[in-house]
């Protein structure tokens, strides 16, 4: 961390390590799930690198438990523009995302649940068979190659109800849902596996259920790159990080190599940073970005992009929120957000009439936030009884798989730019058939399970800008069907990587972070040969 | 009510006292909580003022839409029952004023401690050592449920049946389109009776 008097350089290192610019360096860009893991895996192997962070180094100190004031401390907010049919063109148009800038990425928003793919999760396409207008494809990877990724996932994040730690206790917005799931038929409800502690556990303490990890949490007992992985890297004495330093471009040389990445510091210099590997971990908004904002006459239509998928099959979860209101108190802001699911509904079973599955998780929201998102739009009356009913709701979110679909995508605005001139990023989103017949079944599931502990009424929620954005620049057996193979490497571009749910083929029913987790353990071990061995 | 529209001062407008009382009603109205007092109202409509001032097509529009609420409701808008007022908003509501209004109020006029406190919400809790023992598990009108899954099972994959579903029929073929991989031998659009 660095200390106030060091003081360093806009675009420089903060850690104790500094990696000359014009020195072959192998340059992560992105801190979060996807960025700081990789970057912890390959200095933990000798391996040096450096990292661009485009935000901020917030540590859990600066964080506030005040729903506004953090999201504007922690949020992404450069200018992003939306289109397509989902209503978040219509409630949000300008956050289609909401993910986090800062070191640590979107870890330190995330809320903790760690459900792992299912095996038929890596073979939609043959398990799903032909759904119209989704690109459907298998992994080309499956659940025997990630097994072992997974156990050392959840141990390095110190998941709940795994390898020995203990589950978290229930809290009032999980009683609920535990209660009625018991109650409408379903077996598998537990309140987790979530990576934060229940006891004290790798150096971090136990959670003292302040309700705030959306917000950062204070207290250090969720999983982030920033309490974990990070801190860890810069103990190797082979971290470079350079916060507030925003990666706008990756160069290549006269083979197509990645050669080297520009980025902008805070004062909106620009910086070059040589480069003998380039692994892209920006979340799946501004890896696409970067890759489309790197076209060159070798590759008109961006880096690595010769299949033309870099930036289709945006997916973002089903996602939806249903809330129940009671006759008695819940208080569901009290306690971990999102520790309960219930999981019956996650299989895959097209006699419900849709493919794929979803999980039932709690949440819970501020007066702030749910007046913001519960029904946007919405005044009058029948609005402010949904607020009114605060101390006596509780809240389930709705995470399924959503369809990959080439059509949903992210693309350069060039009529809209940000601060630095820059094009945007556009995010194109229509929903699928299959996504619109899971949500209603979701919602009425949800109801089901509020109703039988005696809901008086219940409301649907619309999804809110996307947390879980993934598949923009997809894993494929295939050079003409994705952007990147098994290991996560460019089919086109030898020495380019890519870090983060982009590579996902196919989103699952699962909440991503620790699929992206173990993908980059897996990806770290990969990259660390492949430079013994100079084929590199 | 609007100070005035001479050109040279636009930019010089002020609301008067009786804009921001009109303007307080407007969020009485819109967002009524019995439980709330007067002050989150108040501070909220002085947000809405100040960020009028610093946008010249907030202001313009708010004034617009001000006076207009006096018109629709044939004399004082503040004067109307709540339901009378209701249904002058309604009418306003797909208005740029409305929408102003109505946005900038979502966000202000619950990040207010003492609308917090009326809805039931504690605030900030990490100070306090959060709710670990202050309540994260109080609710005591259902049973303690368990926390784990039940012991010895694992959670359901595919649905009995669902790895029989008809099989695009010519799994295995490798040649077809990448934006639509597998057969359509199965499409049955054509077929007639």
């Amino acid at each position: 961390m660095p200390s106030a008097e060091q003081n360093p350089a806009p675009g420089t290192s903060v850690t104790g390590h500094s990696v000359d610019q014009d020195e072959d360096a192998v340059v992560i860009i992105g801190s979060g799930a996807g960025g700081g893991t990789l970057a912890y895996e390959l200095t933990a192997k000798g391996i040096p690198v450096v990292v661009l962070e485009a935000g901020p180094y917030l540590t859990n100190d600066d964080y506030v438990n005040n729903e506004w004031e953090a999201f504007n401390q922690m949020a992404w907010l450069d200018p992003r523009t939306t289109s397509g049919s989902w209503r978040i063109a219509r409630d949000f148009p300008n956050l289609p995302a909401w993910i986090v800038k800062a070191v640590g990425g979107t870890t330190t928003h995330w809320s903790g649940a760690t459900p792992r793919f299912k095996e038929h999760e890596f073979k939609t396409r043959s398990v799903y068979g032909r759904v119209d207008d989704a690109n459907l494809l298998d992994w080309p990877i499956g659940l025997e190659d990630l097994a072992p990724y997974y156990d050392r996932a959840e141990k390095a994040m110190g998941s709940t109800h795994v390898h020995g730690r203990p589950p978290l206790p229930a809290n009032n917005n999980y009683k609920v849902l535990a209660n009625g799931a018991e109650r409408a038929g379903y077996r598998f409800y537990a309140t987790g596996p979530y990576a934060t502690n229940a006891e004290e556990y790798d150096g971090r303490p136990a959670s003292i259920q302040d309700g705030f990890n959306f917000q950062g949490d204070k207290n250090r007992s969720k999983w982030s790159t920033l309490v974990r992985e990070i801190p860890r890297a810069e103990q190797t004495g082979l971290l470079d990080l350079r916060p507030e330093s925003q990666a706008v471009q990756i160069t290549h040389d006269a083979q197509g190599r990645a050669d080297a990445v520009l980025y902008l510091d805070k004062e909106g210099n620009l910086h070059r940073q040589a480069a003998k590997v380039v692994c892209v971990a920006a979340n799946s908004i501004e890896t696409p970005r970067l890759l489309l904002l790197s076209a060159t006459p070798s590759f008109p239509d961006g880096l690595a992009n010769s299949s033309g998928q870099v930036g289709r099959n945006y997916m973002r979860h089903l996602t939806g929120t249903v809330w129940g209101h009671f006759d008695k108190p819940v208080r569901m802001y009290r306690g971990e957000t999102m520790a309960g699911l219930i999981g019956d509904e996650s299989l895959h079973d097209p006699d419900r009439g849709f493919a794929g599955g979803y999980y039932l998780e709690t949440i819970a929201l501020g007066p702030a936030f749910m007046a913001a998102f519960v029904e946007p739009g919405a005044w009058g009356p029948d609005f402010t009884k949904l607020l009114d009913a605060y101390t006596n709701t509780a809240g389930m979110w709705i995470v399924g798989e959503d369809m990959p679909q080439e059509t949903n995508r992210v693309t350069l605005n060039t009529t809209v730019k940000d601060l630095n001139g820059l094009p945007v990023p556009n995010v194109h989103y229509d929903d699928h058939p299959n996504d619109v017949a899971m949500r209603e079944h979701a919602y009425a599931a949800g109801e089901k399970v509020y109703g039988a502990v005696g809901a008086q009424s219940t409301h649907r929620t619309p999804p809110y800008p996307a947390t879980h954005n993934l598949g923009t620049a997809r894993m494929s057996e295939r050079q003409e069907d994705g952007v990147v193979d098994r290991w996560g490497r460019a089919h086109d571009v030898s020495n380019l990587f890519i870090s983060d749910g982009s590579s996902f083929t196919s989103g699952a029913a699962a909440n991503p972070t620790l699929t992206i987790v173990a993908l980059a353990i897996r990806q770290a071990e990969y990259i660390a040969e492949e430079l013994k061995a100079q084929r590199i | 009510m609007v100070f005035p529209a001479k050109y040279p001062s636009l930019n010089a407008m002020e609301m008067t006292d009786e804009a921001r009382q009109t303007l307080i009603r407007v969020l009485r109205v819109a967002f009524p909580h019995e439980s709330v007092p007067d002050g989150p109202y108040e501070r909220t409509a002085d947000t809405i003022l100040t960020e009028a001032q610093n946008e010249t097509w907030f202001r313009v529009a708010l004034a617009q839409g001000l006076l207009s609420l006096n018109q629709l409701a044939d004399g004082d808008f503040r004067t109307l029952d709540d339901e009378s007022a209701l249904k002058v908003l309604r009418r306003v509501e797909g208005t740029e004023f409305f929408g102003f209004v109505r946005r900038t109020a979502v966000l202000n006029l619950y990040d207010d401690a003492e609308v917090w406190e009326a809805l039931g919400y504690q605030g900030p809790s990490f100070d306090q050592g959060g709710y670990i023992h202050r309540g994260f598990n109080d609710l005591d009108w259902l049973p303690e449920p368990r926390i784990e899954f039940p012991e010895g099972e694992t959670l359901p994959a595919m649905a009995p049946g669902a790895g029989r579903v008809p099989r695009p029929v010519a799994e295995g073929r490798r040649r077809d389109s990448t934006n639509q991989p597998g057969a359509t031998s199965s499409d049955m659009e054509e077929v007639k009776r």
